[in-house]
């Protein structure tokens, strides 16, 4: 078996909250194999959006380590790792397909080289035709969209998907989730997805980790072998609902 | 924007119309307000008189000086304020309670310190612009959403492009409203400074027309200033609404 692309071993983050400590993580450790979709679930303040900010780079952890590709991680990695967050944090003053090239621009790739690359991606999440149209002038989940897009552009190996669905509505939301499977069908990279939402977690993933109220830590991880390409549908079988309880008895023992 | 426009137009017919109708008709006592018509004559005699003409140099060379100087140096003093929030408790204070009192009353002070020149006139400007212009920087630095800046760090941004490719554009309309007001107040400063002590300066003349009962000529300074500072300040709102035009539902979401 090949190096896992994430490794996370005895990891913990400490916050300073006036003169409190907050234990935010404690001693998580797990490992996410290329080109698998995993979801890490968990209540609210867990810590899991901490913990995706220090996969990605943004801040340092206060023990432990994260490799990623086998490399300590200590900053981000652009070339390898690419984030889609909660807001969609386009940049209002760039036009979707500008937004997409973002990240192009910033290490100074050609004009038409990227405008190339970046249409077939706006093309990919479904959006050719509103290359031209700035983000508010796109509905909360095209301007989501666009940010997976973006995700994209620099070809990484690996996405970070912070609560990405988390502020559209329930329809829009199931959507967004399965053309993400759509996407990732097509171009096969490692995410590394958040949500709250067990239903998203189970639909989308390979693996599902579950998180336990702060200090966050992983109490389990759960296979999800609901064959591939999904079909919605298979949110309403059986066995579905019988992962979900598991699931959802594993969360609701931690908090009591 | 059209109905802006013809809104424009229709207070400009009827404060002009109104003007010129009640003049004619003697309304009012000539003496006090003699028809724009007459009013507009005399200004253009004004406009083709090199000693007018030297005045208005005079007056706009002060704001303008004030305004190079007060700009750069307040917007910086925003910047760090916003980004060095320790320094922007200390000093956010002080500049809200100098925000709070009427300038014109340290005008006496500056005249004692600087005299009634030049340099006077530029400083009272100075301090009348500053403040706003800090407060509106300020506000822009905050008002970076710091999603917008973890984004660019993941996708690779250097410390110099986080700076000019998401703060100066995010900052750019308040940045651009606290230079509008900014100007504003500039004028207000320099022109006070010149009413109240000065050889020079349109401000004089107003102020020396007035004293001495010389309507018309008070009517056509009034009319030369009200037209400038309009025309000045609709320029840069302009340019703020070319800037803020992507931010006309909610910014950055």
């Amino acid at each position: 078996m090949s190096t896992p692309i994430i490794e996370v071993s005895k990891l913990g983050k400490d916050f300073r909250a006036g003169h409190a400590l907050v234990h935010a993580l404690s001693d998580v450790s797990f490992a996410v194999t290329e080109g698998q979709f995993v979801t890490l679930v968990g209540p609210s303040g867990c810590g899991k959006s901490t913990l995706l900010q220090i996969l990605a780079g943004l801040i340092g952890p206060t023990r432990g380590e994260v490799r990623i590709d086998g490399k300590r991680i200590s900053a981000p990695i652009p070339e390898k790792i690419s984030m889609v967050f909660q807001d969609p944090t386009l940049l209002p003053w760039k036009t979707a397909l500008a937004n997409v090239e973002f990240p192009l621009d910033l290490r100074g790739v050609a004009r038409p080289t990227r405008r190339e690359r970046c249409s077939a991606l706006l093309e990919l999440v479904g959006l050719r035709e509103f290359a031209e149209h700035y983000p508010h002038e796109l509905s909360g989940g095209m301007r989501q969209r666009v940010a997976i897009a973006r995700g994209l552009a620099q070809d990484p190996r690996l996405i970070l998907m912070d609560e990405p669905f988390a502020a559209l509505d329930e329809q829009t939301r199931t959507r967004m989730g399965h053309d993400l499977l759509d996407i990732w069908e097509k171009t096969r990279k490692t995410v590394f997805f958040i949500t709250h939402s067990l239903t998203e977690a189970i639909y989308l993933s390979d693996v599902v980790m579950v998180m336990s109220p702060r200090p966050g830590r992983i109490l389990e991880t759960i296979a999800i072998d609901f064959p591939r390409p999904r079909e919605l549908d298979v949110i309403g079988s059986e066995a579905f609902g019988r992962v979900r309880n598991r699931i959802w008895h594993l969360i609701a023992e931690a908090e009591a | 924007m059209g109905a802006a426009l013809a809104g424009y137009l229709t207070f400009a017919v009827v404060l002009f119309g109104g003007w010129e109708l009640v003049g004619r008709l003697r309304l009012v006592d000539p003496d006090l307000l003699p028809p724009l018509s007459e009013v507009s004559a005399l200004l253009w005699r004004f406009l083709q008189d090199p000693r007018f003409i030297a005045d208005l140099g005079v007056t706009a060379s002060e704001v303008a000086v004030a305004f190079a100087i007060a700009a750069p140096l307040a917007i910086s003093t925003g910047f760090l304020l916003g980004e060095r929030l320790h320094l922007a408790e200390a000093f956010n204070p002080v500049v809200h309670f100098i925000l709070a009192i009427p300038q014109s009353i340290f005008l006496p002070v500056f005249i004692l310190a600087f005299g009634i020149g030049f340099l006077e006139k530029v400083l009272f400007g100075i301090t009348h612009a500053y403040f706003v212009i800090v407060v509106n920087s300020f506000a822009a630095v905050r008002s970076i959403p710091p999603p917008l800046v973890s984004a660019a760090r993941v996708f690779g941004a250097t410390r110099t492009q986080i700076y000019t490719r998401i703060y100066l554009p995010a900052m750019l309309p308040l940045i651009l409203t606290g230079l509008r007001l900014g100007m504003i107040f500039c004028i207000i400063g320099v022109l006070l400074a010149e009413m109240y002590a000065s050889r020079r300066g349109i401000g004089r003349l107003i102020f020396t027309w007035g004293e001495s009962y010389q309507v018309p000529e008070l009517l056509a300074g009034i009319l030369l200033i009200s037209v400038l500072t309009v025309a000045v300040n609709e320029t840069m709102r302009l340019a703020e609404l070319r800037v803020s035009r992507f931010y006309t539902r909610t910014a950055a979401a």
